[in-house]
Order: structure tokens, then C-alpha cells, then sequence
């Protein structure tokens, strides 16, 4: 009878740890069936463009996550990303219009962004601040800082070797789109394939087991923190490529659809745990949705409603779905 | 005059032949995508409607975008238009991040209509008298100040947009004519979204940093919007020793301008809704076979003081200012 009760406990936690999915994949083939030309090769394309700064982002958050445990409020979180790659976009903008060579600024900014990493993992793994708040912090302080290099203002890219990012390699596919996807695999492979990922898991699954065994967990965690700031410098080369520059405020937009990405990537995987390759697969349906949304014709802000809207269903399922288990 | 009738006859026969154009004009049968950077402003939400009645009124079907003021969101819209297969794309503001949307469109063979935009990927730009509208308010305020002073001026975008660049570079061209008018370094930098409110703050810093007397201007260099955050900063801080200048001139700037002893004195008016209308009669002739010039300026109507902006409102159809 307890057996049964615990089978129906488990099948309940399991639909709604699914909802989240069904609830996207609704709404994707809502959209599918409405916008013209949503299935087609072009859109594909068009939807991998543009979701690239959010898989590289999340490719770093995920990271964070899978090692400070996946708790929203207590677990790891880096909510910083956003800020460290408009920070190395303002940096290289600032440098490369200032005449400096492009491998000069990039040196530049990934000191500097590593720079973001090193206090974030100060900050939690030392002062143990809470992960959301002190990386919310941090977002806020290095936003501020890019405002002060940049002087807010617009700046024109001139760096060809950047904009080669958005130009195609060879003919139909752009280099970013492949640079991206070897990215993913190499991150997929580090971060659940090598031992190093396994520990990182192990860590996050379970503190206390992972320290009894032997892990270190502190130190995979800062190391988690630092993985997350280099994507935030890589995240930064591809929004310069996108917009052709640097432009204020594109932070905004890229941690909306980061989290929401990386936590509706946990519907994916059977445990319903934040996994790298399920984080990248929402970040490309978020785009796929976003784009299909504006496709049908759905105001800008009602767009920005829905996509809050669906991070608050995605961590509340996930959360029903933990206490139901 | 013989000389005088011929050139009057010309004139009428051109009139003649334009007005004709102009009912031949058609978008029958054609998807024009619009593209605008956001809808929340006056002057975007004008040149937006402007276009996208134009259009549906020469027949065609508009597709719209809207990029809620984010320039990234705005550029990013330009994909999903040319997925829709539009016959052509009017794209209404925008910074740089657009112009290799511009240059894919074109590449696709889609015709790009830009509004304040000039781009070598476009076939046409329709835009203000950015040139007369720049010198306009450098003289206008450099008279307002008795030719001496400080002025403080925000200009985030002089050199990412060239329609700022002409305006604030022909302002700042006329102030070399009047050497006893010092510009403050560094200048400001508004935000591009939440303009009024991040101007309202930048102002209560620049009057606590320059007291009463040390400052004599504060001019907006290519819109208007944070100057409504710089009338209310000067109000809260009951300062009245400091003139308003900015361009754009749409119902809300000229309804501050109109009040007595405002410190908005002069403006440029521009009219957003006659370009959104050009830049969609602009298609139309293309697609009818008329080459058309890289530019269409639209005329603007210079704003001093608070007769002239109660008379601009009246003229340009914003109603009555009592």
C-alpha cells in the first residue's frame, strides 16, 4: 500500500516536472502553426543566430549550477554573466575604437573578466554570501563599471576579425554558429564526461556526501564561478558581432533569457536537474520562441510577460515537483 | 517675361505631373515589413503610424515589428521580417546593430526604406533637415544665453548615429562663433530608454556640482525627450537661472516650452508623421520604376520661445495650447 502510494508520489513529481516542456512545446507548435514560414531551414538558422550569446551564457550557468546544487534561493546561481560579457564587449569596443589590435583588448577584457569571476568566488566560497544575492550585486557593480568605460554611449565595431563571427564559413554556414556548437561540445564533454565534471556534479548534488568522499567542494565551486565568467567573455566577442558594436542595455534581455533557459533545460533531462545540453537546448527554444512570437505578430512587451511569466512556471513546477517527490 | 510665363508653366506642368504621380501611386499586392525601434515615444509612434497608414492606404499589407526601444531587439526584428518574405522592409531609428540586417535584406533582394537611418545598403533614407535643424538651435540658444556662458549638453550619440552627428556637429559649429561659450567636459550621456527619468538624475548631479550661476544652458544634442527630465530636475531644484534648448518638438515638448516662464526656450520641430508617409510613398514610386535620391528631407519648423511653440502646435496639428 506505501509502495503504491510512493509509485503514484513519484508519477505525480514526474508529469510535473514534465509540464514545464509541455508547456513550451505547446506554445512552439502554437506558434508553428500560426507564423509563416516558422518550419523552414532559413528560420532554423535564423533561430541558432540568434540564440548563440544565450547557449554560451548558459553553458557558464549551468556549470554553476550543476556545482552549487540547483536550490534557486540557496544553490548556485550566477546572475553576473550578463554583465561580464557586455563588460568585455565595452572593453573591446572602447580599445578597438581607440585604435588599439583586437588580441591587445581581448587580453584586456579577459583579464577583467576574470577579474568578475575571482570576486564572485571570493564572495560565496569565502564570505559564503549567498550566491543570488552576491552575484545580483556583482551584476549591478560591473554594469556600472562598463557604463563608466563606455560612457554609455553606442560604439561602432571595427574589428573585422569580429564581425567575422555573424559571416559564414563556408557558404550557408556562419562561423559562429560552428564555433558555438564546438564550444557545446567540448563543455558537454568537460562537464559530464571528465572527472573533473563528475566531481563537479557530485558537489552539487550533495555537499556533505561529496565532502565525506573526499571532493573538494569549495574550490570546484570557485573553479565553477571562474568557468562562468570566461563564457561571459566569450558571450561578449559574439554580442559585438551581432550588433555590430557595442550597445548599452543588451545585458537586460541576455540574463531574462539565460535563466530562463537554463532552468527550463532541467525539464529535459530524466532527473529534471540543470544539465549543460539541456540548458542549450532551451536557450535555442526560447529564441525559437521569441522569434516565432514576433513572427505572429505579439507586442514586444507582452513577449517580455510571457518569457517572465514561463521562468516563474518553469522554477515553481520545479519546485512542486521536488516537494511532491 | 516671356522667360517668367515659360518658368510658370513648367512649374505648373510639374505640379500637375506630381499630383498625378501621386494617385498612380500603389502597394497593391505588396507585404511592406515595418520595422520601428519602439512605439513608447511620440516621435517613433508618429513615423510608425505615419508609415504603416501610408501603406495599408496604397494598398498594401503591413507587417510590423516593434523593438520596445532595446536597438538589439529592433535589429534582431529585421530577421524575422526578411523569414516573412516582405516585398520590402521601412525601417523607422535604429543604431549601427542594424546594418548588417540591411546588408542581408539587400542581399535577399529586399528593398530597405530607412527613416533616420543612412546606410549604404539602403535605397533610400527619409529624414529631417538634420543640417538646418543643428545650426537652428545653435543659434537659437547661443542668442538665448546673450552669446556667453556655460552650457552643459547631453550627447550619447553624436558619433554612433549620423543623424546626431550632423545635428550636434553643426550646433557645436556655430558655437565656435561664439567664443565666450564654453561647452562642459565631459559632456553628458543620456540612456536611450527611460530617457526623461536618467536625465531627471543626471541633472540633480550637474546642479549640485555647478551652483547658482555657474551654469547657464543645458541642451539635449539630437532629441528631446530627456530635456523633460531636465525641466523637471531645474523645477524641483527651483533653479531658474538655466535655459532648456533640444530638438524634436513633438505635442509634450512644446506644451512645457508654452508655459509661462518655461525654461525649455527654443526647439526644431520635426514632423514624424509626414516622414513615416514619405518613407512609404518612397516604396511605392520605387516599386513604380522611379529612381529615387539616396535622401528625402522633410521640412522642420523652428521653435522660439512660447508664442512660436503654441503657434508650431496649432500648425502642425497637435491642437490648441490655451
Amino acid at each position: 500500500m506505501q509502495a503504491s502510494a510512493r509509485h503514484q508520489r513519484h508519477r505525480l513529481a514526474t508529469i510535473v516536472g514534465l509540464l514545464p516542456l509541455i508547456i513550451f512545446l505547446a506554445l512552439l507548435l502554437y506558434v508553428g502553426l500560426n507564423a509563416p514560414n516558422f518550419l523552414t531551414v532559413v528560420n532554423l538558422k535564423l533561430v541558432l543566430t540568434q540564440s548563440l550569446t544565450v547557449v554560451l551564457s548558459v553553458i557558464g550557468l549551468s556549470a554553476v549550477v550543476m556545482a552549487g546544487g540547483d536550490d534557486v534561493v540557496s544553490g548556485g546561481i550566477d546572475l553576473s554573466i550578463p554583465a561580464t560579457a557586455v563588460l568585455c564587449a565595452g572593453i573591446v569596443a572602447v580599445m578597438t575604437s581607440a585604435g588599439q589590435p583586437v588580441i591587445l583588448a581581448a587580453g584586456a577584457a579577459l583579464v577583467a573578466s576574470m577579474l568578475v569571476g575571482v570576486v564572485n568566488a571570493v564572495l560565496i566560497t569565502r564570505l559564503r554570501m549567498a550566491p543570488l544575492l552576491a552575484t545580483l550585486a556583482m551584476f549591478v557593480a560591473v554594469v556600472g563599471i562598463t557604463n563608466v568605460i563606455t560612457e554609455r554611449k553606442r560604439l561602432n565595431l571595427n574589428a573585422d576579425s569580429i564581425a567575422a563571427l555573424r559571416g559564414d564559413i563556408v557558404p550557408g554556414i556562419p562561423l559562429g554558429i560552428l564555433l558555438v556548437a564546438i564550444l557545446s561540445l567540448l563543455a558537454w564533454f568537460f562537464l559530464h564526461r571528465s572527472k573533473w565534471g563528475l566531481n563537479l556534479q557530485a558537489a552539487g548534488g550533495s555537499r556533505d556526501a561529496a565532502e565525506i568522499s573526499g571532493i573538494r567542494v569549495d574550490r570546484l565551486v570557485a573553479q565553477s564561478y571562474l568557468l562562468a565568467a570566461f563564457m561571459g567573455f566569450v558571450t561578449g566577442f559574439f554580442m559585438l558581432a551581432r550588433a555590430n558594436g557595442y550597445s548599452p542595455g543588451a545585458q537586460d534581455n541576455l540574463m531574462l533569457e539565460m535563466v530562463l533557459a537554463t532552468f527550463l533545460g532541467a525539464a529535459f533531462s530524466p532527473r529534471r536537474i540543470v544539465t549543460v545540453w539541456g540548458a542549450i537546448l532551451g536557450a535555442v527554444l526560447v529564441a525559437a520562441i521569441s522569434i516565432g512570437l514576433k513572427t505572429i505578430g505579439v507586442n514586444v512587451f507582452w513577449t517580455d510577460l510571457i518569457k517572465g511569466a514561463l521562468i516563474v512556471i518553469v522554477v515553481a513546477l520545479s519546485a512542486i515537483s521536488q516537494r511532491v517527490q | 517675361m516671356k522667360k517668367l510665363l515659360a518658368a510658370t508653366s513648367a512649374i505648373a506642368v510639374l505640379s500637375v505631373s506630381t499630383a498625378w504621380a501621386q494617385d498612380q501611386l500603389s502597394l497593391e499586392g505588396k507585404t511592406i515589413g515595418v520595422a520601428v525601434v519602439g512605439t513608447q515615444h511620440f516621435w517613433d509612434r508618429e513615423a510608425f503610424n505615419g508609415a504603416t497608414s501610408k501603406v495599408e492606404d496604397l494598398g498594401g499589407t503591413v507587417v510590423a515589428v516593434d523593438g520596445g526601444r532595446d536597438n538589439q531587439v529592433h535589429a534582431d526584428n529585421h530577421d524575422v521580417l526578411m523569414n516573412r518574405g516582405v516585398d520590402a522592409v521601412i525601417s523607422i531609428l535604429g543604431d549601427g546593430s542594424v546594418d548588417p540586417k540591411f546588408e542581408a535584406l539587400q542581399a535577399a533582394d529586399i528593398p530597405v526604406f530607412s527613416v533616420d537611418h543612412p546606410s549604404p545598403y539602403v535605397v533610400n533614407n527619409t529624414t529631417s533637415d538634420n543640417y538646418y535643424m543643428g545650426t537652428t538651435i545653435g543659434r537659437y540658444m547661443a542668442d538665448a544665453m546673450g552669446g556667453e556662458g556655460k552650457v552643459a549638453v547631453f550627447n550619447a550619440f553624436e558619433n554612433s548615429l549620423r543623424i546626431c552627428g550632423i545635428r550636434t556637429g553643426l550646433w557645436k559649429y556655430v558655437l565656435q562663433d561664439y567664443p565666450e561659450i564654453e561647452i562642459i567636459q565631459p559632456e553628458l550621456a543620456e540612456e536611450f530608454a527611460n530617457a526623461p527619468e536618467d536625465a531627471r538624475r543626471q541633472t540633480l548631479d550637474l546642479l549640485s556640482q555647478y551652483p547658482e550661476g555657474e551654469l547657464d544652458a543645458i541642451h539635449v544634442g539630437c532629441w528631446d525627450q530627456p530635456a523633460i527630465g531636465v525641466v523637471q530636475a531645474l523645477e524641483e531644484t527651483g533653479r531658474t537661472d538655466i535655459i532648456v534648448t533640444a530638438l524634436d518638438g513633438g505635442p509634450d515638448t512644446m506644451e512645457i516650452m508654452a508655459e509661462e516662464g518655461s525654461p525649455f526656450v527654443a526647439n526644431v520641430a520635426q514632423q514624424p508623421r509626414l516622414i513615416g508617409q514619405t518613407a512609404a510613398e518612397n516604396v511605392a514610386r520605387y516599386f513604380a520604376g522611379e529612381t529615387l535620391l539616396p535622401q528625402t528631407y522633410v521640412d522642420v519648423v523652428p521653435v522660439n520661445g512660447p508664442e512660436e511653440a503654441k503657434a508650431a502646435y496649432k500648425e502642425l496639428g497637435y491642437g490648441e495650447i490655451k
